[in-house]
């Protein structure tokens, strides 16, 4: 059978380094290919290629046995080939229905039409969006589904899903899935590239896994097991070290760090009332719009709560209302953020800008004055410290794979020491030898005494790491569990009931 | 205008603000229970349940532990009480002296002392404290909290509502019986364990529990503040403490606290059965006031309804910080937690709300306990 997209020797280098090393892969009709391997090892990179995103340095790209040459991603959409992205590209300032026809001239200057459009097809799709509703006012599993939605609208023959689950709750990744299967059967072939290996297992055909930027593994679906896709991935097993059977004690509490309590704002959060306490992981779970996020905003001062009786905040024992972060930067409260592209980062700055503007803001420098060796300094500690892989700490943040990202968001948080640090979707979008340092990092900071709230969506992460178990339903919090001892069907029945 | 009176005018400014926008110290809010303090029932599924009305102060001594109620003192046999003494007034606090001595503590301020080295000896603080709720014995003193200078032990509610801080701390030689004021202007210490590093009391209307140094009471340290109930009696056990919350905190109550011209018509109009204020039982008359919301679903006491009593008693560890918990629910059958401590392998709590003595145990495999 012909593929219906083949890369032959595909390298790709920049600045002489080689982020795919002559990868020849190939992906046929009605196929669901999986793409594995750790943050860095070249996936992302492999499919932009493949998009029209990065021309090839070397190599050739075949589509359905004809060479092509994709000079732009517009050009890929246009021969068939749409690209949903791990960080959304969408344009925050327009409509969902606007995103999703923004190519379709004929629709686009009709906003009444391309709602109703919209509409229909978000719910054809079982996507529960407000077509009206802008970009930049939704959640990101919101936003996840109009990335989706807009590649299914243009027939794609081959759709390349980064990270497609990242930010989906259980819910609605069953309607991904199902989702999935319908374009399977409409003749689409899909790459899927996930870091949820019992994902790629359950829905892909075949399995392909990269390291390093060369391709390591490459075999039909029922051959292959976790332990033997995560050695290829790593070289190691991680199975245990990461999601295995947790028999660590639980950490008792240390002194009530932070104090929630009555805090409301708008229909988001509700009354929402809780405790976070020193040198214990408190976890956070909770389905997307639970208000989570929301809260943890409020906490450190980027949203701002109810005007009129909105509740307390309480930072040890003491009234604290932040109406801008760096108030609670200087109190020692930081907030991670879960959208790292627009939240976490100056793209256009290095690793070592933006992790010394972490130490400047946390006021951690020697002085005010900006201190070009103590940038130096401090952003090599910090790479060290988390193993960031980049050529040097002068790469900007923007070239660094989903998990270097991740780990510059998480030392610009880390140079500024905090008391009270809330990780929001910590691992998103991470692959799993980083997800298992995050992890690590994560108890070793409550081991230190720090009071550490994580908020996530994954279930067995939530298990994993927390010493107690929140959990956020509408706007509140509904439910507490000392880790270790729940279960995921006990938490999230206390999630949807 | 000087600096100082724009401060204070800023400052009246902000509180007039707060108070319309109900933020700041005005806000309404009260802290949760949760993590040590998630609820349970163990109060009210103990091993056992000792009734006796009117139960107030529990002492463990080396040949059992004694209990007081009302104007009697009474010793634990059997998982029964024997009356063992009758004052002529209301026993207010109960501590164990050196050499199976007992220090009673009575409503006219009287401090007596039963069996022991000092068996017999009687102290009278000047002036008389008519609102003594706790006592400690250590390096042959008693340490005396005096709840209040306006009210008596059992109109601490009347106390709450005027918003008083009058309370103070006192001390006596045991051997010469001399007694010294160390602090003053406490909101109702209810409280006293001596620690190593000082005196620690805990000051039911700041829900806070406070170390103190009784030579130099300028040195004050918070250890645990800004607690879900009003704290009561302390008590020291292996490892820790056991704190006795007689009362909740509530929204509703809060608000009032927060309403000087309403509190001060319901205590001038209303009877004080039905004031919107913290109460040792609850829920046993309709004309109590609610916090809004039904209390009941399909004939039952919902045990998350809003309530102005409840029983909780907790496992503090050395520094203070809670570490395990024991509750009664709104719908439970041990509420008003007026003493707690630890004897003979058990927890011995008193809930005068529900004038029982329950003896129950703690998880000890909890790490921290």
């Amino acid at each position: 059978m012909t593929p219906v997209l083949e890369l032959r020797n595909g390298t790709k280098s920049y600045r002489g380094v080689d982020a795919v090393k002559d990868v020849t892969f190939d992906l046929r009709p009605g196929e669901v290919h999986a793409l594995l391997g750790e943050n860095g090892a070249g996936k992302s990179t492999l499919t932009k290629m493949i998009a029209g995103v990065v021309e090839p340095t070397s190599g050739q790209v075949y589509l359905e046995g004809e060479q092509v040459r994709m000079n732009s991603p517009s050009d890929a959409l246009r021969r068939g080939i749409a690209m949903v992205y791990q960080e959304t590209s969408l344009v925050p300032s327009l409509s969902v229905a606007q995103n999703i026809y923004l190519t379709d001239d004929k629709h686009f200057h009709r906003l009444r039409g391309i709602y109703i459009a919209g509409q229909q097809f978000l719910q054809s799709l079982n996507f529960n969006v407000d077509p009206t509703a802008q970009v930049q006012a939704l959640g990101a599993g919101q936003k996840q589904m109009v990335e989706i939605a807009r590649a299914v609208h243009h027939n794609a023959k081959v759709i390349i899903f980064d990270e497609p689950t990242a930010t989906l709750t259980p819910e609605e990744k069953h309607q991904f899935f199902s989702l999935v299967d319908r374009l399977r059967l409409r003749g689409v072939s899909i790459i899927f590239i996930s870091h949820a290996l019992e994902e790629a297992l359950a829905i892909s055909d075949r399995i392909t896994v990269l390291r390093d930027g060369e391709l390591v593994l490459s075999k039909p679906t029922p051959e292959l097991d976790r332990d033997r896709i995560v050695q290829a991935m790593v070289g190691r097993s991680l199975s245990e070290e990461l999601y295995g059977d947790n028999d660590a004690a639980v950490r008792p509490a240390g002194a009530k760090v932070l104090s929630v309590q009555n805090l409301s704002m708008n229909n988001i959060v509700r009354n929402t009332s809780f405790s976070v306490f020193a040198g214990q992981v408190t976890g956070m779970f909770g389905l997307i719009g639970s208000g989570r996020t929301e809260v943890a905003k409020i906490i450190s001062g980027v949203h701002k709560r109810d005007f009129f009786h909105g509740g307390q905040v309480r930072l040890d024992g003491k009234p604290v209302r932040y109406r801008v972060p760096r108030p609670a930067v200087r109190d020692g409260i930081i907030y991670v953020t879960e959208d790292r592209k627009q939240e976490g980062f100056f793209e256009t700055m290095s690793i070592a800008e933006n992790v010394y503007l972490g130490a400047l803001a946390g006021g951690k420098t020697r002085s005010r004055m900006i201190n070009l060796r103590e940038m130096k300094e401090i952003a090599q500690t910090w790479s060290d410290a988390l193993s960031v892989r980049a050529i040097n700490n002068d790469a900007n943040v923007i070239e660094l794979s989903g998990g270097n990202q991740q780990k510059v968001v998480i030392a610009k948080a880390l140079v500024q020491k905090p008391r009270l640090i809330i990780f929001d979707e910590p691992t998103r979008g991470v692959d799993v030898g980083a997800i298992a340092e995050i992890h690590q990092l994560i108890n070793r900071l409550a081991d230190e005494g720090v009071a550490v709230l994580v908020i996530s969506s994954y279930l067995p992460e939530v298990l994993q790491i927390s010493d107690r178990i929140l959990v956020c339903r509408q706007g509140r919090i509904v439910e507490e569990f000392e880790g270790r001892q729940a279960d995921e069907a006990t938490i999230m029945y206390a999630a949807v009931h | 205008m000087d600096g100082t009176a724009v401060v204070l005018g800023a400052k009246m400014i902000a509180r007039l603000l707060d108070n319309i926008l109900g933020r700041g110290a005005a806000a309404v809010t009260v802290p949760t229970l949760d993590g040590a303090l998630r609820p349970n029932r163990l109060l009210d599924e103990a091993t056992y349940r000792m009734p006796l009305e009117d139960v107030d102060c529990l002492a463990a001594l080396p040949d059992g532990l004694r209990a007081s109620a009302g104007r009697c003192l009474y010793r634990l046999a059997d998982q029964n009480w024997c009356q063992i003494a009758e004052y002529d007034d209301r026993i207010t606090a109960l501590a164990a002296v050196a050499e199976g001595g007992l220090a009673v503590a009575l409503a006219c301020g009287e401090i007596r002392v039963l069996g022991g080295t000092y068996d017999g000896l009687r102290y009278h603080l000047r002036p008389t404290l008519g609102c003594i709720t706790a006592l400690a014995v250590a390096q042959g003193q008693i340490y005396v909290a005096n709840g209040s200078a306006h009210t008596g032990a059992d109109n601490w509610q009347l106390d709450l509502l005027q918003g008083n801080a009058s309370g103070s701390l006192h001390r006596i030689d045991l051997e010469t019986g001399d007694n010294a004021m160390i602090c003053a202007g406490l909101a109702y210490p209810a409280g006293l364990v001596m620690t190593e590093k000082g005196l620690v009391f805990s000051e039911a209307w700041k829900h806070q529990i406070t170390r103190i140094d009784p030579q130099n009471p300028i040195n004050r340290e918070v250890l645990y503040a800004d607690l879900a109930g009003y704290p009561g009696r302390l008590s020291a056990m292996d490892g820790g403490f056991l704190l006795a919350v007689f009362a909740p905190r509530s929204q509703l109550v809060e608000f009032v606290l927060r309403e000087p011209a309403y509190r001060q018509r319901m205590l001038d109009t209303v009877p004080q059965s039905c004031w919107i204020s913290p109460k040792l039982r609850a829920g046993r008359s309709f004309y109590e006031p609610l916090q809004g919301g039904s209390v009941k679903q399909l004939g039952r006491l919902k045990p998350w309804a809003p309530t102005l009593s409840a029983g909780l008693c907790v496992q503090l560890n050395a520094g203070f910080q809670p570490v395990q918990s024991l509750h009664s629910r709104a719908d439970g059958a041990t509420h008003g937690v007026t003493s707690a401590l630890a004897h003979a392998g058990r927890i011995y709590v008193a809930a005068r709300g529900d004038g029982v003595v329950v003896s129950a145990q703690f998880n000890n495999e909890r790490r921290g306990a």
